[in-house]
């Protein structure tokens, strides 16, 4: 019976001018996303090949992710150039985006058209599907017969999950397969696999929408009004919410700004030399001492802003389209978690190079280190949250579902 | 035919509303295999809430219904695997064709081996034109799709059927096709319980007519002894009689 109502909804579905529209409009920006980011990583990739360090320099930077087409997250940050001087690391310009549109509008990555997009189609999908049996009359005719409202309504979210998916997955799985015929893109099997996750979560996401439309269309008698009341949760959700966290986290948590801590640093290093001058100490003692104290300090700020980020992560996680993005990148290895790992090892990097300095203080430039960095395993993303809000975003859906199940038992199809 | 089980029981059931009003107050009728009742009476005598309740779209306050002996209430899924339903206005899904729509009916209602032959002849039965078969159902007439709304009837092939007002707004030469499939339909033995407006025809096709009048059965007669009486003249004074009364 759930397989009947289903077919019956797939067929709806392709016989309705709505869904061409939608699946035309996200194939036509799941394209122009897939070109527009291809072109961004292929020119991150050449400055890459301009500012990578010549063997023995002690810089460390990091080249752009592939995955980064498809979630950017984080990426440009973390594929600055980081060079480690007499006391420190000097951060420089890295492979950044040669479109400068970016600078004005949100990057159109993946993550970006799911996020905004696709959230807005499944709602279309789902808005409709009670309230419009009942105003069109065909919910009575349905309920005469043997067919209990609970496989009716799961009758519907499968037979219109599949109506967006499937057109959705051939869209994409086309995209990445043209990308992979670029010969500057190379995935490694560990990519492929993390791709595959993030598609995943991109259905969990649609999942997630699509059982709020249905939740609403269930609470209200017209259509028309049930989209009214989506699009209205819809902007909560996917622009309000997510950016609440961070603003009412700031008033909780006191971090430093960056030219704070920049100050107390130049206080450190002039202290150290001043001391120097006066012939207090010898320089590889101050340099220590210098090195020391910017990394506590940088370690304090460190503790607060992570904190600051805990906090904005989980007020944020009230909208599971915080979850989605967080899940998402730090699976691609672009989210927040990867960057802190990253600077940590950047951080570790620079004692090494410091350490090899003040050891030896005539060793040459080729004596140094090569910076290398790989992406935390998965297994570690996995434990370190990304399971976590993949299964919150998953929960949300399954709740809104449950909810709508128990209002249309209830509901008055008369 | 009273001998045999009754499709359609109705024993004592009221249904009063959140809002205090008493919609059905101690209702009890039966239909039996091969019997057309019809329910007459004034806009809100209870006649669609009567239907509502034997599809279980609302729950009694008091009393049962049962179809072909089962409670609608404790098992309404096995309830309805033995009626079918046509309303007063069928409203279909109007992108799909008529053999559509018919084909997902069918398949909701049990019949799930039908092959395309079996919907033609369905729909040819009902008198739908041959044309209108691959039609879209929202390009059909209000008279269309009532017969295509019997044709969903007719395909589920229960014993019990439910017509909430079919001939409204139809037109005489619709209205008389469709009592003529009716009449077809009660001599297979389907017990058919018809809500209506419509006194000539209630007389025309009823084995038996009951009155309603707020939410009470005020009055049952059966064909042949409405054969000497005027139901138009019986229906108008009971009427008066409820506004008097008011």
């Amino acid at each position: 019976m759930t397989g009947t109502i289903a077919r019956k909804e797939i067929l709806a579905n392709l016989l309705s001018y709505k869904f061409y529209v939608v699946i035309l409009l996200a194939a036509v920006l799941v394209a122009t996303s897939f070109f527009i980011m291809t072109r961004d990583y292929k020119e991150r990739l050449a400055d890459y090949s301009l500012i990578r360090p010549k063997p023995g320099e002690p810089i460390a930077v990091n080249p752009p992710n592939p995955l980064s087409i498809f979630s950017k997250g984080l990426d440009e940050a973390m594929a600055r150039s980081f060079e480690v001087g007499p006391t420190g690391i000097t951060v420089r310009a890295g492979q950044k985006s040669g479109n400068t549109v970016f600078a004005f509008f949100p990057t159109p990555d993946f993550l970006y058209i799911v996020r905004v997009v696709l959230s807005l189609v499944a709602l279309l999908f789902g808005f409709d599907q009670v309230s419009r049996e009942k105003e069109g009359g065909t919910l009575r005719l349905i309920l005469a017969n043997p067919a209990s409202r609970g496989t009716v309504l799961l009758g519907k979210w499968l037979g219109n999950f599949v109506s967006l998916a499937v057109p959705f997955l051939l869209v994409t799985a086309l995209g990445i397969a043209v990308i992979s015929l670029d010969p500057a893109v190379r995935f490694s099997a560990d990519q492929v696999l993390r791709l595959a996750l993030i598609l995943v979560l991109t259905l969990i996401y649609i999942a997630f929408f699509l059982s709020l439309g249905i939740l609403v269309s269930t609470l209200t008698r017209q259509a028309s009004s049930s989209l009214v009341i989506l699009l209205f949760i819809w902007a909560l959700l996917v622009f309000v919410l997510p950016n609440l966290g961070t603003l009412v986290a700031r008033q909780m948590v006191d971090v430093p700004s960056v030219r704070a801590l920049s100050e107390k640093r130049q206080q450190v290093w002039t202290r150290e030399v001043l001391l120097r001058i006066r012939g207090v100490g010898d320089w590889a003692s101050h340099v220590k001492t210098i090195s020391a104290e910017n990394d506590a300090l940088e370690a304090d700020y460190r503790v607060k802003f992570d904190r600051l980020v805990a906090l904005s992560k989980n007020i944020n996680r009230i909208s599971p389209v915080a979850s989605f993005i967080y899940a998402a990148t730090e699976i691609a290895g672009t989210g927040i978690g990867e960057e802190g790992a990253f600077k940590s090892e950047v951080v570790r990097y620079k004692n090494a190079v410091l350490g090899k300095r003040l050891a030896s203080p005539d060793a040459g430039v080729a004596d140094y280190p090569a910076f290398r960095y790989s992406c935390r395993p998965l297994d570690r993303v996995l434990a370190g949250g990304a399971l976590f809000d993949a299964a919150w975003l998953a929960v949300c859906g399954i709740l809104f579902f449950g909810l709508s199940y128990f209002v249309f038992v209830r509901y008055d199809v008369r | 035919m009273a001998d045999q089980k009754p499709i359609l029981k109705a024993d004592d059931l009221s249904m009063r509303y959140e809002d205090g009003v008493l919609a059905l107050d101690h209702l009890n009728l039966e239909v039996h295999p091969g019997e057309v009742y019809c329910l007459l009476g004034a806009n809100g005598a209870g006649k669609t809430t009567t239907i509502n309740l034997f599809l279980n779209f609302i729950p009694p306050t008091t009393g049962t219904c049962f179809i072909n002996g089962i409670d609608v209430t404790k098992d309404p899924l096995e309830a309805k695997k033995y009626i079918a339903f046509v309303s007063e206005n069928v409203m279909l899904y109007g992108n799909f064709t008529a053999r559509q729509n018919l084909d997902f009916f069918a398949k909701l209602g049990g019949k799930t081996a039908l092959a395309k032959d079996d919907y033609y002849r369905v729909m040819r039965r009902v008198s739908l034109q041959e044309k209108a078969f691959d039609q879209r159902v929202k390009n059909f007439s209000k008279g269309m799709r009532q017969k295509l709304g019997i044709a969903i009837a007719v395909i589920k092939d229960a014993p019990g059927i439910l017509l909430d007002e079919p001939t409204s707004g139809l037109d005489p030469k619709a209205a008389t096709e469709f009592l003529e499939i009716m009449a077809e339909l009660k001599n297979e033995g389907k017990a058919i319980l018809m809500s209506t407006h419509d006194i000539f025809r209630a007389k025309e096709i009823g084995d038996r007519v009951g009155i309603m009048r707020e939410g009470r059965l005020v009055m049952e007669r059966t064909r042949e002894e409405l054969q000497h009486e005027d139901l138009n003249k019986i229906y108008i004074d009971y009427m008066k009689s409820a506004e008097q009364a008011t």
